[in-house]
């Protein structure tokens, strides 16, 4: 009997989980002016016209083309540069590094809407207003504080001897940070550009600020947009196949490497 | 090792980020301090020092404190159900099983897809023709169907809705990791002393989670009083502002209004409530109940 009641608490869960998602994918596929029609009903007919339509005519082609870059082009920065911050903190300790280190978690500690006023005047200054430039600049700045956090566990674990070896053999500091320590947090590099990079993909509320004209508009953004300029041709069915182009890659992703990015959320949070 | 060399590869490994940090983050930190304290309307540069002016403003500004009361509202009423809930379901997942390995992998769904896509799912999902008043209507329910997000009656609760959908996942992932760290032999010797079921829960598991506890609130303090996008795009906050929360006045103000300085006074507001909140669950938690007892 209690079995039975845990198992049926299970069940019903997991269905409210994964109904709204499974309503999101079978709707993407039927005659847009049926959606709200027949909420319920399943397609008649496949419409795979909802994807060309959603990708060339309502414009997520290009949101989507826009998104990758921001995501692929914050990562690119992000990751050398917190690798070495990162590095020098775990393993050259200095005058003054505990607090450098501090300092580095701080944008941890407030929201991110507390400086959106000043960033938005701040990028107007510098010309880094609506471009593309200017978001990835935003999107590695405001990663650094967890990637440096993250990486510097990975660091930390690495015994001092290897570096020591290194240096005997003739490498410089950089050298031996290149070719020996590199390498070796290569699995904390994966785990936490994985991590970063469906938070950038997702990213709504900096680039709705940042991010203005609609040749410039990322993924969420184009989807956002979707809802409103659709809502008069209450046709659906492009707005429906928009969503499933926003989480089917990050779903595909998750799926990949859910145990270590479980691991990487639990750490995080445990210790953050 | 050469002393000077270090120096220099030092400050030349911290220079990349540590600008960027300096520029785009600890700067604009600076500056919204100062533009807190600025009358400053339009896109004008003409601002002028006014001290507090902001901060008695807001605090005379009633739909601000509607807002803030909306977002309370979420963090107790959302908050108790997704702690309710996460508990629950990390509970049952304990046995294993195939549904349970099926959730297991499931369930941070919600929480790894985009927010936007999130807010756009549970508008249709409570549009006046989407999923749930179709579902009424087919089991003969029809009356109980509702405008929902555009009744002022519904709106904040249905998206307090998305929001324990959104992030329950999360919680349910720490309660059953602080689950599994509980040591198998205090079950076993619990089973001995004839507690079980929900004496046992109620006796052994639940004040043994006392620091998964901790996190998970001070985690919907934060979770809670950051939420914008989803009640941005689900109700604008309407109607009649029954569903305002800070964040989407805040941005009204200063991207609709072009009033900086008062937006910026609210996010330092917002960020005051965030820091006086986390404070409070930390002291609330601030002994551990079951160290006492070891």
């Amino acid at each position: 009997m209690r079995r039975f009641l845990t198992g049926s608490v299970l069940v019903v869960f997991t269905l409210l989980v994964v109904m709204p998602l499974l309503w999101v994918l079978w709707s993407s596929l039927k005659a847009g002016d049926r959606i709200l029609a027949e909420p319920w009903a399943f397609p008649k007919k496949l419409h795979w016209e909802n994807y060309s339509n959603a990708w060339t005519t309502a414009g997520i082609g290009q949101t989507f083309l826009n998104s990758l870059v921001a995501t692929v082009g914050t990562l690119v920065f992000l990751l050398p540069i917190c690798a070495m911050a990162a590095y020098v903190l775990a393993k050259y300790p200095f005058k003054g590094s505990k607090l450098v280190q501090t300092i580095f978690m701080g944008q941890m500690m407030f929201p991110t809407f507390l400086v959106i006023v000043p960033l938005f005047f701040l990028l107007r200054d510098l010309h880094l207003y609506n471009n593309m430039p200017g978001l990835i600049v935003v999107y590695t700045a405001y990663s650094l504080s967890f990637t440096i956090f993250v990486l510097g566990g990975f660091f930390q674990a690495l015994p001092n001897e290897l570096m020591e070896a290194a240096m005997i053999d003739g490498c410089t500091h950089s050298g031996t940070f290149w070719k020996v320590m590199m390498p070796l947090v290569r699995p904390g590099l994966t785990v936490v550009g994985i991590f970063v990079g469906i938070g950038l993909w997702n990213e709504y509320n900096l680039a709705l600020v940042l991010m203005t004209s609609p040749e410039n508009r990322t993924l969420p953004l184009g989807i956002a947009n979707l809802t409103m300029t659709q809502q008069y041709q209450s046709d659906w069915g492009a707005l429906f196949a928009g969503l499933v182009i926003v989480m089917l890659p990050v779903l595909l992703i998750y799926w990949i490497f859910r145990d270590r990015i479980h691991q990487a959320m639990l750490a995080g949070a445990v210790k953050g | 090792m050469d002393r000077r060399g270090r120096t220099a590869f030092i400050v030349s490994f911290l220079a990349p980020a540590g600008l960027l940090y300096a520029v785009f983050v600890l700067w604009p930190f600076v500056q919204a301090i100062q533009f807190s304290m600025y009358r400053w309307r339009g896109l004008s540069m003409i601002r002028r020092f006014v001290g507090a002016e902001n901060f008695v403003k807001l605090g005379k500004d009633d739909v601000f404190w509607q807002a803030v009361g909306h977002n309370l509202w979420l963090l107790v009423v959302g908050g108790l159900f997704v702690i309710v809930v996460s508990v629950a379901i990390a509970h049952a997942m304990r046995g294993g099983g195939t549904v349970s390995k099926l959730l297991r992998s499931v369930h941070l769904f919600p929480q790894v897809i985009s927010l936007v896509a999130v807010a756009v799912m549970w508008q249709f999902v409570f549009n006046p023709q989407g999923l749930l008043n179709g579902a009424l209507r087919a089991i003969g329910l029809g009356t109980l169907a509702q405008t929902w997000l555009g009744d002022p009656k519904w709106s904040l609760s249905a998206v307090g809705v998305a929001f324990v959908w959104y992030v329950a996942g999360f919680y349910i992932m720490l309660f059953a990791a602080g689950i599994q760290s509980i040591p198998a032999d205090v079950f076993e010797a619990a089973e001995l002393d004839g507690s079980r079921g929900f004496h046992r829960f109620r006796n052994l598991t639940w004040p043994l989670l006392w620091s998964v506890k901790r996190v998970a609130v001070a985690y919907l303090v934060i979770n809670v009083l950051n939420i914008f996008a989803l009640v941005y795009l689900m109700t604008r906050g309407g109607p009649d502002r029954k569903s305002e929360i800070m964040l989407t006045y805040l941005y009204e103000q200063a991207f609709v209004n072009s009033q900086f300085g008062y937006a910026t006074a609210m996010a330092m507001g917002n960020f005051i409530v965030i820091l006086l909140l986390s404070s409070l669950v930390l002291f609330a938690f601030r002994k551990d109940p079951t160290a006492r007892r070891a």
